[in-house]
């Protein structure tokens, strides 16, 4: 009998996740890449990308494509869309069943999600509207720095001092790094500000869902430590990263379309 | 839907295709037209004083005339508001009323007569309280200045009879509306939320007279369906948006059925115990006293949870999205009140701020959608 995959889709504003799981809900591969303008070129890529690594893309034998993500109803030949709040719940909670709390950061928005004991959605907030306290602001500072994304957290932990950054918004930020280079702040403090500073948005969102450990960090931003570092200060609890935070999204989609079809409940 | 219901239901959607269109129609006839900015204003006055009166509501787009008189922490109703008044989008209107309900519309007020040209202002000091004696013979002296004002400035004299007869109308309009909202508990598949809004917003929009046959023709059609529930997540709608119609169109585009409503712009102007005797402005200050309260206005023995909580159970909500306007002080405070108490009964809330001069943005579809999920 030839294996059946269920594939989730998670399409955001900085990159495009796709996730295959097989029948026992394993995954059997994934691909992250970015957005860039184009979603649905973006959408099929990265399907594209997932299913080549288990076999001839026209041999993998799809059963469910379930797509979250702000691009989430452009993806075709979806069997449903989800938001992803209920996919980042779902997924933090395969992964991890005993995670109350999810937050999640992504490129242009972050979410704060209460989850049940048995893993559904009790409670979430989103931002609002402005990117303070999203990766967007991180790209930013790391192009008015000059020093690559992937790097900020490093650069953060290590400083062991941070520049005050109190503007919330972002443009007024980026004003207020151009005055602290200019009054020749070391750059390690200026990026352990930023980090502070995203962490502090995001844990102000947090609390108004109500922090309630274990917590889970997912999102591409979870990969900067210096965003960990801070805000499990700010909340006061350890925060656990999965192995790839960014995919928990696209993953928990496709557990959805796996149970859809295996006429589970919906989780 | 049968045929002929959509077929009563067009003329109700007619106003978005220009919220005043009505209003200016009848300018361009020669008739003299009334804005109103709230539901406190005795629109029974202006009707007896011979205007058309429609109610102000915010439109969409940037406000760049208005920020240079408003702090940025005034609403977007507000400010849009005033943005219309100051790029002359309201030169049909004759006059405009204002009550005394919020900080920042008071303020509105005094910032329209000195900066608006080409109408006339007019103000009614609502007590803030209103139960008791002190706030119903205070509101009877106001309404007498106010009809006395009105009288100056139209020409007209408001006599007992003309009154009584705009009282009539206006209360035969509520009678319709309550009518409609009690036909959605009984039969929720009479009306979707969408076409629900579309009555709601014409309501304002619309001359009561014409709007009342056209009530009363749709509820006779609706009466003769069969009753049928709705397999879709019903939620109620609360908060303080005026501009509601995209919303609505939003939260039911996203999947889910918009059985009732809390909103000024809503079920409260309407639900209101039927008028008593006396002589019409005692007549008028007792209703308006008696309805159920604006935020921004007290009355004691009055819980908004428990009368929220009321309409969510008899309704069939299983869920209320809170749409609350940024910076709407009054309906914040009461919030986290509202919140709590429906959550101890086991219903789910979402809270979205929102900005009425603004589109519906995406995100405002990813929560709705997400809370959908949860109702699920």
């Amino acid at each position: 009998m030839r294996s059946i995959y269920f594939l989730g889709l998670d399409i955001g504003s900085a990159t495009a996740k796709a996730v295959l799981i097989n029948e026992k809900r394993d995954i059997c591969s994934w691909a992250v890449i970015p957005t860039g303008g184009r979603l649905l070129e973006a959408g099929e890529k990265v399907r594209r990308d997932a299913l080549e690594i288990v076999g001839r893309v026209d041999e993998v034998h799809v059963e469910a494509v379930v797509s979250t993500g702000y691009g989430r109803e452009l993806v075709r030949d979806k069997t449903r869309s989800v938001t992803e709040i209920t996919c980042h719940a779902k997924g933090a909670h395969e992964l991890m069943k005993d995670v109350r709390f999810v937050i999640d950061i992504g490129g242009q928005d972050s979410k704060a999600i209460l989850l049940s004991k048995d893993g559904l959605v009790e409670r979430f907030e989103m931002n609002d509207k402005c990117a303070a306290g999203t990766g967007r602001f991180l790209e930013v500072m790391s192009r008015v720095l000059n020093i690559p994304l992937e790097e900020i957290g490093d650069i953060a932990v290590n400083s062991g001092e941070f520049a005050k950054i109190s503007s919330t918004c972002t443009v007024f930020a980026e004003s207020e790094v151009i005055s602290l280079l200019a009054q020749g702040v070391d750059i390690p403090k200026i990026v352990s500000g930023l980090c502070k500073a995203v962490s502090e948005r995001v844990y102000g969102l947090a609390s108004r869902v109500g922090v309630t450990p274990p917590i889970m960090l997912t999102g591409g931003v979870a990969k900067n430590r210096g965003v960990v570092y801070w805000l499990s200060k700010l909340i006061g609890s350890e925060i656990r990263i999965p192995e790839n935070p960014q995919i928990v999204g696209a993953y928990g989609a496709a557990l959805i379309g796996a149970e859809s079809y295996l006429n589970l409940s919906i989780k | 839907m049968s045929v002929e219901i959509s077929e009563l239901l067009k003329p109700f959607y007619q106003v978005f295709e220009d919220l005043y269109r009505f209003a200016k129609d009848a300018k361009t006839d020669g008739e003299k037209v009334a804005g109103y900015f709230c539901t406190y204003s005795p629109q029974e006055l202006l009707h007896s004083a011979g205007y058309f009166p429609v109610r102000v509501i915010g439109g969409l787009g940037a406000t760049p005339l208005a920020d240079q008189w408003l702090q940025p922490f005034a609403c977007s109703f507000a400010k849009s508001a005033l943005q219309a008044g100051l790029s002359g989008d309201f030169s049909f209107l004759d006059l405009v009323m204002f009550s005394h309900t919020c900080d920042t519309m008071q303020n509105l007020a005094e910032i329209w007569r000195r900066r608006v040209s080409g109408l006339e202002v007019v103000i009614v000091s609502t007590p803030n309280l209103t139960e008791g004696d002190i706030p119903l013979n205070y509101l009877m002296k106001e309404l007498e200045r106010v009809k006395e004002e009105l009288e100056r400035i139209s020409k007209v004299q408001i006599t007992e009879d003309r009154l009584l007869k705009s009282i009539e109308v206006y209360e035969r309009h509520r009678s319709n509306m309550k009518s409609l909202y009690a036909l959605r508990r009984k039969n929720p598949s009479a009306l979707n939320g969408e076409d629900m809004f579309a009555i709601v917003m014409s309501s304002f929009l619309m001359k009561k007279e014409a709007h009342n046959e056209m009530l009363e023709n749709l509820i006779q059609s609706l009466k003769a369906l069969p009753v049928k529930d709705v397999d879709k997540p019903k939620v109620l709608v609360g908060g303080s948006v005026c501009q509601v119609q995209g919303f609505i169109e939003a939260i039911e585009s996203a999947g889910a059925f918009v059985c009732d409503d809390d909103l000024c712009m809503g079920s409260r102007s309407y639900v209101l115990p039927p008028i008593y005797d006396g002589n019409p402005t005692e007549i008028l200050a007792r209703m308006y006293l008696s309805r159920v309260p604006c935020p921004a206005f007290h009355k004691p023995g009055h819980d908004p949870a428990s009368y929220l909580l009321d309409r969510v159970v008899s309704s069939g909500a299983k869920g209320v999205v809170f749409l609350q306007t940024k910076f709407c002080d009054p309906y914040a405070f009461n919030y986290p009140h509202l919140r709590r108490t429906l959550e101890k009964e086991g219903i789910r809330t979402l809270l979205i701020e929102v900005e009425q001069n603004q589109p519906v943005s995406e995100a405002f579809k990813t929560r709705i959608s997400a809370f959908l999920e949860t109702l699920q």
